[in-house]
């Protein structure tokens, strides 16, 4: 949970009636409820699954007939795809889709195409379900899931790794806090109308900041349960910068103790970066970049 | 002495002849951009990657990419088809590179004239428009049916009120439809994403029909046509309104099309100096800017 979250249940304690949820209907319209998994797409697989096992996460299935193996620890899912129709030679591994929970993927769906969202075809997604998606930033998509509490979608395709703890603990209290997106320069309000439009986020004023990487704009995920939501930062480049390109650039891991969490997976193996403009305090943390493109960023946050 | 008229630049329109030819004349002319339309790039005899790859080799910027005509306004199986045509025209914006996408406002008689489902439509364009990075510009065509002047179109595009969606004011359409051009003062000049220029050769246009007849055979350059002082005012009220996008000379002529492409490159280039010269009094270019070569 945020500082926001905290600030807001400090302020409940002192109402007399039960705290009533954040977001309404209108200001939650697909019914958002939290990720269901975070897909990384790579064509080094192992390498990849080196660096999420040193972050905590274990391997529990596999995918029936592609190269997808599903990482789990605590709450938070992340789906490594090397399927080779997938990777189209990408060398460095990269963020390719968000899957989120929504109270009924199919209208949630026909809302953001209504709207002006593109459906991707079903035939090139990650998995062989019948999951919902739309283009997100880049060549990413974003999907719908709505079955999460009775079974969940990994049920039909994925098959355990057997020996394995399905439901792994999280290291250091380990949950999902936000993504951080890349975008071109003078695109913020560009992708806020995308994210405030079609999926009810809403933007925090600027001087609300968590962890220790606080520029861009960052928009708040509704949730019909309290717990679920999340940040979703936007970054244009520097002035001086060439990159324009736009994609989903690095997961936000909210932690209780940044400095437990920071020593934890230090003793995994884990580098974090210590420079003057970033280093592991209080706030957060970020890791160093392995594999030319992956790095993880610790957040301040309880859950 | 070098003149400084960057911020003009052609439609491919105008011009007979292959993307090839149009690109090269349009260089030779010493322009520095281009407003290109879909059947540059589909018409092309060795296909849509080989027009996309002229394009790119040519050095010219691309101002833009025309036109999704008819699009908003409808609704069921029509809505839904123009929904997948103006998916295919993005996906073509998006390959030569435009940043920025026009559309002009509806002629069809099956559409409605109500200006919240327009604006509606508009904003579902630009949605998609939106990830690649496109903008739309909405132009009012003279003879739209419920949009054919760009104060109207202006309310839509603040009705529908999407970052990436605003306005293309034409100086056909303004002055065939005289409409007071004293409203341009009040557009917010972030929002004007493309001028497109031409004049005329009739001093009146009356009906829809005149007017269409007008605007797809007998457009000229400025300074070529009988509208001056019209068009000078225009140009300078939208320059005085801080606008810093570009012009471009969207010129249908008949005649033009039948003539040698540097004749009418030519015929643009000296439209364009006398605009910048003596209209806009633009500063002449910094010793050692960066510059096309010849």
């Amino acid at each position: 949970m945020s500082d926001l979250l905290l600030k807001l249940q400090a302020q409940a304690a002192s109402q007399r009636e039960p705290l009533q949820a954040s977001f309404s209907d209108s200001a939650n319209p697909i019914g958002l409820d939290g990720i269901e998994f975070i897909e990384y797409t790579t064509e080094r697989p192992q390498a990849l699954g080196q660096v999420l096992e040193m972050m905590g996460f274990k391997p529990v299935a596999r995918h029936r007939s592609r190269e997808v193996t599903l990482y789990r620890q605590g709450q938070l899912n992340v789906v490594v795809n090397a399927n080779p129709m997938a990777t189209r030679g990408e060398g460095q591994p990269f963020v390719s889709a968000i899957a989120l929970r929504v109270r009924d993927a199919r209208s949630a769906f026909a809302y953001v195409c209504e709207r002006g969202a593109w459906a991707v075809p079903t035939n090139s997604e990650a998995m062989e379900l019948n999951i919902p998606a739309i283009h997100g930033v880049g060549d990413s998509r974003i999907y719908f899931v709505d079955r999460y509490n009775e079974f969940s979608i990994y049920d039909v395709d994925f098959v355990p790794i057997p020996g394995v703890d399905a439901k792994p603990a999280a290291v250091a209290g380990i949950h999902f806090f936000g993504m951080l997106q890349y975008i071109g320069s003078e695109r913020s309000f560009d992708w806020i109308e995308f994210y405030e439009s079609l999926l009810g986020f809403e933007l925090i004023p600027d001087e609300e900041r968590f962890g220790i990487m606080p520029r861009g704009k960052l928009l708040k995920a509704p949730s019909i349960q309290r717990s679920q939501g999340f940040m979703w930062q936007l970054v244009e480049p520097d002035v001086m910068e060439l990159d324009m390109n736009e994609k989903l650039q690095r997961i936000g891991l909210g932690v209780p103790d940044v400095m437990a969490a920071v020593a934890q997976l230090r003793q995994l193996g884990v580098e974090f970066v210590e420079s003057n403009e970033a280093h592991a305090q209080i706030r957060g943390a970020i890791t160093k970049t392995y594999l030319g493109s992956i790095m993880f960023e610790l957040v301040q946050s309880s859950k | 002495m070098n003149t400084n008229f960057d911020k003009f630049g052609v439609d491919t329109i105008t011009f007979a002849g292959s993307i090839e030819a149009k690109l090269q004349a349009t260089r030779d002319a010493g322009f520095t951009q281009i407003m290109l339309k879909a059947n540059d790039i589909v018409g092309h005899p060795a296909g849509i990657s080989a027009a996309v790859a002229a394009v790119k080799n040519s050095g010219l910027r691309v101002t833009g990419f025309q036109v999704l005509r008819d699009f908003e306004g409808l609704s069921g199986h029509l809505h839904d088809y123009k929904i997948d045509i103006a998916k295919a025209m993005l996906q073509m914006a998006k390959d030569v590179g435009a940043p920025l996408l026009l559309c002009c406002s509806s002629t069809s008689a099956h559409a409605t004239a109500e200006l919240d489902t327009i604006a509606a439509d508009l904003r579902k364009l630009a949605m998609l428009a939106l990830p690649m990075g496109i903008k739309i510009a909405y132009e009012g065509l003279s003879w739209g049916r419920a949009i054919n002047e760009y104060t109207t179109a202006w309310d839509v595009v603040c009705r529908a009120d999407m970052p990436n969606l605003g306005a293309c004011l034409d100086s056909f359409h303004i002055l065939a439809a005289k409409t007071n051009v004293e409203e341009i003062d009040f557009i917010d000049p972030s929002k004007i994403y493309l001028v497109q220029l031409a004049d005329f050769l009739w001093q009146e246009t009356k009906s829809f029909e005149e007017r269409m007849a007008t605007a797809r055979t007998y457009r000229v350059f400025p300074n070529e046509g009988v509208h001056n002082d019209g068009l000078i005012d225009i140009v300078r009220r939208i320059d005085r309104l801080g606008y810093k996008g570009d012009y471009s000379f969207e010129v249908f002529n008949e005649d033009y099309q039948n003539m040698p492409l540097p004749f009418v490159a030519q015929r643009a280039k000296a439209s364009a100096v006398w605009l910048s010269e003596h209209v806009l009094k633009s500063a002449t270019p910094l010793p050692n800017q960066m510059r096309l070569k010849k």
